[in-house]
């Protein structure tokens, strides 16, 4: 989906669009992969919070303060993380 | 060629190269994505013999040396840099960080992918006139066909021809 189209899709609000978009980047070009991979950062994220480990909550704030073009990419980053620590990661070099 | 291969078959692919099917299936999976260039740009004809001229290679492959930050593999709509990869390099310098396509076999040999050895050869053995200082690498997963044309396709350009001089340019796709 090229930007020109998403751009459309939100002036719309058309969600179901960019959802699909969003589950395509995620799976590599498979959507049902990409829901599932979505489900699989989000569950890796509350296995680490179960641990109860420290939690440095000056970052949380100071990250949290940066533009919001920063804080959206970083969203997509924590995802491929999270999958990354997942060790389920179905991404580079895998077949 | 399947039925629906031919039931799908858009009247832009005839007399390409693109594989039968390819439009559907691309803009399907990411509708929009697959545009029609008209402005098309001739291409330049050889002035002087492959022996005599200066090569420069050209991949979307998202190679990059050991020593500098990988591009953003993580951002929705691809990355709008490049980086110049010095063609003096050897595999061992090299490395690739891509997310949408499998890269293992280019991890063993780079050249599979972005063939610096190969031509380092070719321009040893007198083939080639020369290479040109840096080769060039860009990720090729990208959403905004415009902006790509407008930042990393013309600053490639912009450097191969003024700061490279490069006489002959070898394109290869990711």
């Amino acid at each position: 989906m090229s930007v020109p189209y998403l751009k459309e899709a939100a002036l719309a609000g058309d969600n179901e669009k960019m959802i699909r978009f969003v589950r395509l980047h995620l799976g590599d070009g498979n959507e049902d992969v990409g829901r599932k991979e979505m489900d699989k950062s989000w569950v890796e994220a509350i296995k680490i919070l179960l641990r109860y480990g420290p939690v440095d909550e000056t970052v949380v704030a100071r990250v949290l303060s940066s533009d919001e073009s920063t804080l959206a990419l970083l969203y997509f980053h924590l995802h491929f993380h999270l999958i990354r620590q997942s060790g389920e990661w179905i991404h580079d070099g895998s077949r | 060629m399947t039925a629906a291969d031919k039931e799908s078959q858009d009247p832009r692919e005839v007399g390409t190269q693109l594989r039968p099917g390819l439009w559907h299936t691309i803009n399907e999976r990411y509708p929009g994505s697959m545009i029609e260039k008209t402005d098309l740009v001739p291409l330049a004809e050889l002035r002087k013999p492959l022996s005599e001229s200066r090569l420069t290679l050209i991949s979307s492959c998202g190679v990059h040396t050991k020593s500098e930050p990988p591009l953003d593999v993580c951002h929705p709509f691809g990355d709008f840099r490049f980086r110049r990869v010095p063609s003096a390099s050897r595999h061992e310098d090299l490395i690739i960080h891509q997310l949408k396509y499998p890269h293992d076999d280019a991890d063993l040999d780079i050249n599979v992918i972005f063939p610096i050895e190969r031509l380092q050869e070719l321009a040893s053995e007198g083939v080639l006139g020369g290479l040109t200082e840096n080769f060039f690498s860009f990720i090729g997963y990208n959403m905004d066909p415009e902006r790509f044309e407008h930042s990393v396709a013309h600053d490639i350009a912009e450097v191969v021809a003024k700061e490279e001089r490069a006489e002959v340019a070898l394109l290869a796709p990711a």
